[in-house]
């Protein structure tokens, strides 16, 4: 569900950012009294958690993999508005940190996964649970049923927002330009795995922990809360479907067929068009005139389309034959990955070494597996320290310039729409870190392979979809020269886009950058919510590993599947509740040195001349490349 | 609370010294936990105190509250005359003043280890207080070399053994040189020493005028340590006297769980051993 930068047009992105802004202010403004004292730590450990979470991809039928986002857990625990915070941060540090999710798409992304599935599950909760005893099992149903509804619900956004892709953005061909997945193909693709397996991940994940944390930590699942907190639950719920019903109308778009402004106004008059439009539409009738905001909205970020009769392929036994293709090439990327991860962490080089206590040397299972995760992103996190302090060009540039700079420079990726300025922008980012003395094999195996395995089965079907001239024939299928082109075009985007933004990841310590958005105006208590998630997650990893070694220490022969599912939720929990304890205790080992969220630098970041030639180089390429791109 | 049996540790000087922490029966717990049971306690500046007892009796919940990090549920608690709650530390400039004048080592150097350099770790607190950059990196370059973990400056501090993590943890305390030093078994994970080492660091950092407030499980060097020796039990004070004191008075160290003492026979005689908490060792 993590949509990357590339998949979505810009002004979708903008929608999205501007339908999530409002939730940010907002759960914010009621969290900010609180914030910097007591649910900041918690907050920050279930963003952390959810971002840990998030890391177990699950293959899908549709192109996209799915995961657990442990939204339900979250929303359970902390309420609506923290819980999206909460989980809009582990977004936030995945795009930047792991290029996982786009940063165009961000806002796309945190609506669907942190602000609706938030309320979602928060809604459930209180429903399923309305006048439930705290000990009665309906509370555990609730929390599973809080968990599927709220990530089918998000998945349902995700599958909406790449379907309306290619109905809203293509070039003059009817080449998609953006996500090449019309409706009909990605809902149900999308919906197939969300509603079976990530579904039921995140089921069984909400109810696992909360029934662990009720046994537990009864206080913290609001179940031995004074009797004046009793109050609360009667109000919050119509709060919650007020919210949901404000957040929902984005959509309303898409029901009244009003999304077609995209087009342009003009296309509304012009009966050609609107055939096209009732046909592309599943039949249904357009409305007479364009909604002007959306129009207007529309032309601020991209060119209007062009008039020309979009031509979808209608057939639903394509569909499945999509699912089929993409289903084989989700396993064989599965496998690739796993065997990748094997490889980098079974032979000892940098891992832990896997060896029981009798000496002998134990397969790992699902549970070490995922324990061999955390510790990549610990090595990951070290190694961006090391970059980010070599002696190299970006390294030498200030932080705000860069930030800008680069950013500005992944926008304009996404929104060009020609190879060779793609292609520029990607040698360019290859230059530049050549320039900083980053390890380009590190940069083609951790960044290019990974972001390539996943753009190539979204693009594949373009490749086929794409109505054209001819090009080549491939097991029965025709590939067109229009689907060959757009397709190359999302991978070079895509490319080039994750490409700049590793290089802003890789040569900025971390500090640094908080302190360059906290210069941007990024307001203090996001700036120290991103530093304590930060430290919290470096902290899960460090703990799970450290549980890690300490089971296998005590493990003799392998686990069945069943021992380590039950280990996995268990640990879950253990790791959940521990977390929580030390990552209290570091917060209020910062607050006894005086942190009170703001960062603070040794080195004052100071414009020099040559920062200022490094602005007009980054200038200079934006312009040049979005003059080259239209 | 009954009034503290014993008060010969102040010498006279220190009676007139005026009052750095003043607590008044004191109520604390953790989600029903209790840790603190109405807990009274005077602190003037310049003493030296450690605070001794079994494991949960309060310790470090006490050098907590005071560094204003938890607030009590009941009682008062004043630091200088001023009361210390959530509500005054919410005033910058009184945070800032506090920060500047209390500082805690913790007893899980872990926690207080979060910055990427051992260099930044000890930089974290001068910088939350707004020091100049010139005068950081001496203070900061000046600690390391005092605690002597120069050579780890650019290491990365959770990649530390569990000394030079102690010790690193002490320097980014002491680097604010502040008035009052609150130490939780600030040897607990040292070589033998590494202990002495420490000891004598902090013996060098005071100067006579600093309050040090020590927890520790540590006898031996009680008197080394400290001027005055707070016994704690079940969140309340049962002995406030001289270190020599305390540890000549064998049921209550026996009582406050500081000692074990050890019956058995030795061929038909009947014998007792009375041993340092933790530091018993079997005897045939
Ligand atoms: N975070 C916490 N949550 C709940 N209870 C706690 C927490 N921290 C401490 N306690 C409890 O409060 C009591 C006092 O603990 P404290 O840590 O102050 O003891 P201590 O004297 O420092 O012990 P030690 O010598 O083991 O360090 C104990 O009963 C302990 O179990
Ligand atoms: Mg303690």
């Amino acid at each position: 569900m993590h949509i990357p930068d590339g998949y979505l047009s810009p002004s979708t992105c903008a929608v999205l950012y501007a339908a999530s802004a409002p939730c940010w202010i907002t759960a914010l403004r009621r969290t900010r009294r609180r914030l910097l004292a007591r649910s900041l730590p918690q907050l920050a450990l279930f963003a952390a958690f959810s971002f840990v979470i998030m890391m177990f991809n699950l293959p899908l039928p549709g192109g996209t993999t799915g995961h657990a986002v442990g939204v339900g857990i979250a929303a359970i625990v902390l309420g609506p508005w923290s819980s999206l915070l909460a989980i809009s941060l582990a977004l936030t540090i995945q795009a930047l940190f792991f290029g996982d999710g786009g940063i165009t798409t961000l806002g796309a992304n945190c609506f669907n996964m942190a602000i609706a599935g938030s309320f979602a599950a928060w809604v459930l909760y209180r429903l399923i649970s309305l006048g439930a005893a705290p000990e009665s099992r309906r509370r555990v149903l609730a929390a599973a049923l809080a968990g599927y509804g709220a990530i089918n619900f998000s998945a349902l956004l995700a599958a909406i927002e790449f379907g309306v892709q290619p109905m809203l953005f293509h070039d003059a061909a009817g080449a998609p330009l953006y996500a090449p997945y019309p409706l009909h193909v990605a809902i149900p693709a999308m919906m197939a795995g969300h509603l079976t397996v990530a579904g039921a991940a995140e089921a069984v994940m909400s109810a696992g922990l909360f029934g662990y944390l009720r046994r537990n930590e009864p206080v913290l699942v609001g179940l031995s809360a004074p009797p004046a907190e009793s109050a609360r639950p009667l109000r919050a719920p119509l709060w919650g479907v007020l919210a949901l019903a404000m957040l929902l109308t984005p959509l309303g778009i898409l029901a009244g067929g009003t999304a077609w402004g995209e087009w342009s106004a003009a296309d509304f008059s012009d009966s050609s068009a609107r055939t096209q439009m009732v046909a592309a539409s599943g039949h249904m009738a357009a409305p007479s005139a364009a909604p002007t905001g959306l129009a207007h909205l529309t032309n601020l970020w991209t060119a209007p389309m062009p008039d020309y009769a979009p031509r979808f392929v209608k057939s639903a036994a394509f569909g499945y034959l999509l699912s089929a293709i993409f289903g084989v090439g989700l396993i064989c990327a599965v496998v690739w990955v796993i065997f990748w991860i094997a490889g980098r962490f079974g032979a000892g080089d940098d891992g832990v070494p896997v060896a029981s206590s009798t000496g002998r040397r134990l397969r790992a299972g699902v549970v070490s597996r995922t324990l061999r995760g955390f510790s990549r992103a610990l090595e990951r996190t070290l190694v961006q320290e090391d970059t980010a302090r070599a002696r190299g060009l970006l390294q030498a540039v200030d932080p705000r310039v860069k930030l800008i700079g680069l950013l500005g420079l992944v926008v304009t990726a996404a929104l060009s729409h020609r190879l060779a300025v793609l292609a520029g922008l990607l040698a360019l980012g290859v230059a530049l870190a050549v320039a900083s003395r980053l390890s380009l094999l590190r940069l083609v195996t951790r960044v290019w392979l990974v972001a390539f395995s996943f753009t190539a089965l979204i693009a594949a079907p373009a490749l086929f979809l794409t109505p054209g001239a001819p090009l080549a024939h491939f097991a029965g299928l025709t590939i067109t020269a229009n689907g060959a082109h757009s397709a190359l075009l999302l991978l070079a985007r895509v490319e080039a886009a994750v490409t700049l933004g590793t290089l802003l990841v890789l040569t900025t310590p971390w500090m640094h950058l908080l302190k360059a958005l906290r210069t941007l105006f990024v307001p203090v208590e996001v700036i120290a919510l991103l530093a304590m998630t930060h430290r919290y997650v470096v902290l899960l990893v460090e703990t799970s590993n450290a549980m890690f070694e300490s089971r296998q220490s005590r493990m003799v022969g392998r686990l069945s599947p069943r021992q380590e599912r039950r280990l996995m939720i268990e640990t879950g929990g253990v790791l959940m509740s521990k977390t929580l304890a030390l990552g209290n205790e570091v917060f209020l080992a910062m607050r006894a040195r005086g942190f009170r969220g703001e960062v603070r630098l040794i080195e004052e970041f100071r414009l020099r001349p040559s920062d200022a030639v490094a602005g007009v180089g980054f200038a200079a390429a934006i312009v040049l490349a979005l003059s080259a791109g239209r | 609370m009954e009034q503290s049996p014993v008060n010969a540790a102040q010498s006279e000087a220190a009676m007139a010294a005026p009052l750095e922490f003043e607590i008044q029966d004191l109520r604390f717990e953790y989600d029903r936990v209790p840790a603190l049971n109405g807990l009274s306690l005077r602190v003037r500046e310049g003493e030296r105190i450690s605070l001794l007892g079994a494991n949960g009796s309060g310790k470090s919940t006490l050098l907590r509250l005071m560094d204003g990090l938890y607030f009590a549920q009941a009682g008062t608690l004043r630091f200088r005359g001023e009361p210390l709650t959530e509500d005054a530390l919410e005033d910058e400039a009184f945070a800032l003043r506090f920060r500047r004048q209390v500082g805690l080592v913790f007893q899980n150097p872990d926690v207080q280890l979060f910055n990427p350099t051992v260099f930044d770790e000890v930089a974290f607190g001068p910088l939350q207080l707004g020091w100049s950059r010139q005068e950081i990196l001496d203070r900061v370059m000046s600690t390391l070399q005092w605690i002597g973990a120069e050579h780890l400056k650019d290491r990365a501090p959770y990649r530390l053994s569990g000394g030079e993590k102690k010790r690193v943890a002490i320097a980014s305390v002491v680097v604010l040189d502040p008035d009052v030093l609150l130490l939780d078994e600030p040897t607990a994970a040292l070589d033998p020493r590494s202990q002495s080492q420490v000891i004598e660091l902090l013996e060098s950092w005071n100067d006579g005028r600093k309050t040090v407030i020590t927890a520790t499980h540590q006898l031996e060097a009680l008197s080394e340590i400290s001027g005055r020796a707070v016994v704690l039990r079940q969140g309340r004070v049962v002995a406030d006297a001289a270190p020599e004191a305390v540890l000549a008075d064998t049921e209550l160290l026996e009582a406050a769980n500081l000692v074990h003492v050890h019956r058995h026979e030795h061929g038909g005689v009947a014998h007792k051993h009375v041993s340092p908490y933790l530091r018993h060792e079997h005897h045939k």
